[in-house]
């Protein structure tokens, strides 16, 4: 079953045709070739599909596309300059914030509403909100150093 | 990046280059990759834990629209051969990429779909009918050990792959001799790494020629590329696998039967097919570290001296037959630990039971083997009233023992056991910490402060294989890598091994740089894996810690061969001999007279383009390959030695937690880990391996496991209930080092990938034993989970009242 959907994504207006049970995610992916969004379960707990829905992180893959009717929906393609870095991928790459690089996207997702909401979080603040996403690989240290580092770039 | 002075590159913290593409979403990871009208798989699985398929009928799944292919058990047996197994049962079983009359595990694969998308292929996976008759399932390991469990396979006759007591040394004397033994039955849970990207793969069939092409993020390509091509019957020429990036390994990543159910629908279908796991087939049916019971006696003087080690080690292998027994061989390497045991008894039993296939999961087995030998230690220290790192510290192999070689035929190459636990004590601040738990226990509070420590072994000796088989098929740990000056002067490499997050493009570079006098910014480094360009061995991969151990010494030796090249062209085109140049900033030039110099630029127009301005005899072009092994691989002995890994590194973990008395909680309040892994490389990829190692070892002590029912149902199928350390769970992990070359690799370097992951479970458990010991405690099996301190603290109570 086809239904219509009008949504902001990255700032661009977008209209589609999409299957009724065709989730957010894939429609990223898939409709719309950005593949930065990852997806790592597919049940809401690994937050690797985070994107900001009307600001707000949200997890692609419970949300179907056309629930998004109306939302101005943000990807890492989004958060990412033209050139260069943002301060927060500039972080996590000085910190070496990641290993795989499957959750990094969501991840930095999810650190810019935390930098956004609290602009200067405390240690305990920054793994409060990380505690949303899951990484296998480097056991959220130098995670919680990027983040803590982009902060105090950001308010020095 | 400013240029160190000439080498230098190896050992600086250069930054990941990998990261640059990693955080803006532009890694290329498998389901990024869509080949022109590419169908999507989807996979029946069996219901039953063991069950006898009576009759399966597809025909309703392929008249959904929008199905283009469907692969049952019997035609994939028509189609295609059976996968050849590692370690080869006695009598041999035809293992096909899907079930055929048996269904062995719940979610073990039994008809395969291709369709349109991914939704329409799981809509045609629900209209096959099955009929299954359900058998009773072989749950309990040492049920089958004692012949008291249903078969898997009635040919075999037993569910027991393999049983055999290895003895060395006089263990019958040493336990005649000791003062005392100290026993302990340990058990290990299911657990697995469950990298963030799922396993899959794609497959395209060429008609025209007969060829398969194959895009995974399998993580070794080598053997699977033999499988394949066996399997399918055609030449591996005619088979190409390429890797991309691969989103996490830890061991996990392999299936060769997804790739095969996949090439017989792509055939079928004449169009390319794709085929990701969901995280539900993810956690139930890819791999699990085996789960294990562990019978350890201990054989000590009065000191605290060892004497001797007996073990009887029962590995629940699930429906492994790809490579069963791996789990209990492999502990080989590590099953004295650190410590100077000469008389070790070693009693395998590999059995199989109906569940997940076990397979290689960071460390394989040795977790197990080292939360077993430093649980024992513990408990030994508490016997004897000895400070339990004390008691480490006066059976430690030490310094100036080195290069050591272990009863069951490891060599340690080289380390400072006791400066290791002595820098992590410091650095933990332990005296303090003791005086703190004492306080705080007279206040009510449980603190508790657990030590293990660990050799980490690196690259595995596939002739170890042969104390099961009695002969040898592979063996030894190798790999092999390219270099190549383009015709434009700059530098291209690549290995036979596709990382999946260690930063190898990073360090390659960093490698060749030094070797080549240029910058790591003018080294291009291939990613992942491909088999038609890449050079590549049947051991080629990334698997059992050994990117220190062989792939380090391929890329320096292709490196190497380049710029003896480099030099021999120079050296004719100056006129002057070879020794008298040097390679620094992208030339070769004359030593002490730095003028006198030929750009590579200039040198690979020589080699590429003008074949009259090439020394007599010389060959065209500027490319070298190059395979490494690594010295101290050696066949098994007479009496049945064997290196099982090749080079060891060494590591001490501290814990300090508290417990919940309420709740049952465990909090970790402080984790200091000091670690020798030879030379590092790159520091940043070091300290964050170690890190992210650490917190596998803490979700394996404290949260993770795979649970069956008495249905041999996995209860624990989704995040949900199969618990991942977040970032609340895994504490700011402190690291220090030490720096022990070995001797045995080409840049000193040793693993340490699987560092933390080894001695982790154990110093979390000895941690929350300690806590515990107002009542009593004796943590025997993991996870630690709230309810089990409860429990803890329940029985105690009860101790104390009655």
């Amino acid at each position: 079953m086809n239904a219509p959907v009008r949504l902001t994504v990255n700032g661009e207006a977008v209209e589609r045709q999409v299957d009724a049970r065709r989730s957010l995610s894939d429609f990223l992916r898939e409709d719309l070739g950005l593949t930065g969004t990852h997806v790592g379960c597919e049940h809401g707990v690994c937050g690797a599909c985070t994107v900001l829905v009307d600001g707000w992180s949200a997890r692609a893959c419970l949300l179907l596309a056309v629930q998004c009717e109306g939302a101005s929906v943000t990807t890492i393609e989004g958060l990412t300059p033209a050139e260069g870095l943002s301060p927060l991928q500039e972080a996590f790459r000085a910190t070496h914030g990641l290993q795989c690089g499957f959750c990094t996207p969501g991840m930095i997702v999810l650190a810019h509403e935390l930098l956004s909401h609290t602009p200067a979080p405390t240690a305990e603040e920054i793994r409060e909100a990380l505690a949303a996403n899951l990484c296998m690989c480097t056991g959220y240290v130098n995670i919680v150093r990027a983040v803590a580092l982009a902060a105090a770039g950001s308010s020095g | 990046m400013t240029a160190p002075e000439a080498g230098g590159w190896v050992g600086r913290p250069v930054p990941v280059r990998e990261d640059a593409r990693l955080v803006v979403g532009r890694g290329r990871f498998l389901d990024d990759v869509a080949p022109a009208g590419v169908l999507h798989v989807a996979m029946l699985r069996s219901p039953h834990a063991h069950a006898r398929i009576v009759s399966i009928d597809a025909s309703a799944a392929f008249a959904l629209p929008g199905v283009a292919a469907v692969l049952t058990g019997a035609e994939a047996a028509a189609r295609s051969r059976p996968i050849r197994p590692l370690i080869a049962t006695a009598v041999p079983l035809d293992d096909y990429c899907l079930a055929v009359d048996h269904a062995r595990f719940a979610g073990e694969p039994i008809a395969a779909v291709a369709a349109v998308d991914r939704a329409t292929a799981e809509d045609a996976v629900e209209a096959i009918q099955v009929t299954y008759e359900p058998l009773s399932p072989a749950l309990d390991p040492e049920a089958g050990a004692r012949g008291e469990a249903p078969w898997l396979y009635p040919a075999l006759g037993t569910n027991v792959v393999w049983h055999d007591t290895l003895t060395y040394g006089d263990v019958a004397g040493a336990f005649a001799r000791a003062d005392g033994v100290l026993e302990e039955r340990l058990e290990i849970q299911r657990y697995a790494s469950t990298p963030l990207e799922t396993f899959g793969c794609i497959a395209e069939y060429d008609a025209g020629i007969d060829a398969y092409a194959f895009t995974t993020n399998d993580q070794r390509p080598g053997l699977t590329m033999a499988i394949l091509a066996e399997s399918l019957a055609v030449p591996q020429a005619r088979i190409r696998l390429t890797c991309p990036d691969i989103g996490g390994g830890f061991g996990n990543k392999r299936r060769p039967a997804y790739l095969l159910i996949c090439a017989l629908l792509a055939r079928r279908a004449g169009r390319p097919v794709k085929y990701l796991e969901d995280r539900r087939e993810n956690l139930g049916a890819l791999m699990h570290a085996a789960s294990g019971v562990m019978h350890v006696a201990l054989a000590y003087r009065a000191d605290g001296t060892l004497l001797g080690l007996s073990v009887r080690d029962v590995t629940d292998e699930g429906k492994n037959l790809v490579s069963p027994a791996q789990h209990n061989l492999i502990k080989l390497g590590n099953i004295a630990n650190g410590y100077r045991i000469p008389a070790i008894r070693y009693e395998a039993w590999s059995v199989l039971t109906n569940k997940c296939p076990a397979g290689a999961n960071r460390g394989i087995g040795k977790p197990f083997m080292c939360f077993a030998i430093e649980r024992a230690m513990a408990r030994l220290a508490l016997r004897l009233g000895v400070d339990p790192a004390e008691l480490r510290l006066r059976n430690y192999v030490r310094a100036d023992e080195m290069p050591y070689d272990t009863p069951t035929g490891s060599r340690y190459d080289s380390g400072d056991y006791p400066a290791t636990l002595r820098a992590a004590l410091e650095r933990f601040g332990y005296a303090r910490w003791r005086q703190e738990q004492a306080r705080a226990r007279q206040a009510g509070r449980l603190l508790g402060i657990g030590i293990a420590t660990s050799v980490e072994p690196a690259g595995t000796n596939l002739a170890s294989y042969e104390i099961i088989t009695g002969r040898r098929a592979a063996s030894g740990s190798a790999e092999a890598a390219m270099v190549r000056v383009e015709p434009d002067g700059r530098v291209r490499a690549a290995l036979g091994d596709p990382p999946s997050g260690q930063g190898y493009e990073t360090v390659i570079a960093q490698i060749v740089a030094d070797e080549l006098g240029v910058s790591p910014d003018d080294v291009s480094v291939a990613r992942g894996f491909d088999s038609a360009t890449t050079p590549w061995l049947y051991l080629s991969g990334n698997y059992s810690n050994k990117f220190s151990v062989t792939d380090t010494g391929a890329v320096v030796g292709a490196a190497r061969r380049v710029r003896d090249k480099l030099l021999r062209l120079a050296a004719f085109r100056l006129e002057i001999a070879p020794e008298d140049l040097e390679l620094h900033g992208g030339e070769v030039r004359v030593k002490g007279a730095p003028a006198r110099s030929l750009a590579f630029r200039e040198l690979a127009r020589t080699a590429y383009a003008d074949m009259l301005g090439l020394p007599p005899g010389e060959e065209p072009g500027l490319e070298a390959r190059h395979a490494h092994q690594n010295p101290l691989a050696r066949p098994m002995d007479e009496a049945r030695r064997v290196p099982s890994q090749l080079v060891f590194a060494n590591a001490a973990h501290c814990c300090l937690v508290e417990v919940d008395p309420a709740t049952g909680g465990v909090r970790i309040v402080r984790y200091v880990v000091v670690h020798d892994c030879g030379r590092e490389l790159n520091p940043l990829i070091v300290e964050g391996m170690v890190h992210g190692s650490t917190a596998h070892g803490i979700g394996a002590a404290l949260l993770e496991e795979f649970r069956y029912d008495d249905s041999g149902q996995l209860l624990t199928s989704t995040f949900m209930d199969y618990l991942k350390p977040t970032a609340l769970d895994v504490p700011d992990i402190d690291v220090g080092r030490l720096e022990h070359p070995s001797p045995f690799t080409p840049l000193g370097a040793k693993g340490v990938g699987e560092g933390g992951a080894i001695p982790g479970p154990a110093a979390v458990a000895n941690a929350v034993e300690d806590a515990l010991a107002p009542y009593g405690a004796v943590v025997r099996a993991l996870p630690v989970t709230p309810e089990a301190v409860w429990r803890f603290i329940r029985a105690g109570h009860s101790a104390t009242s009655r």
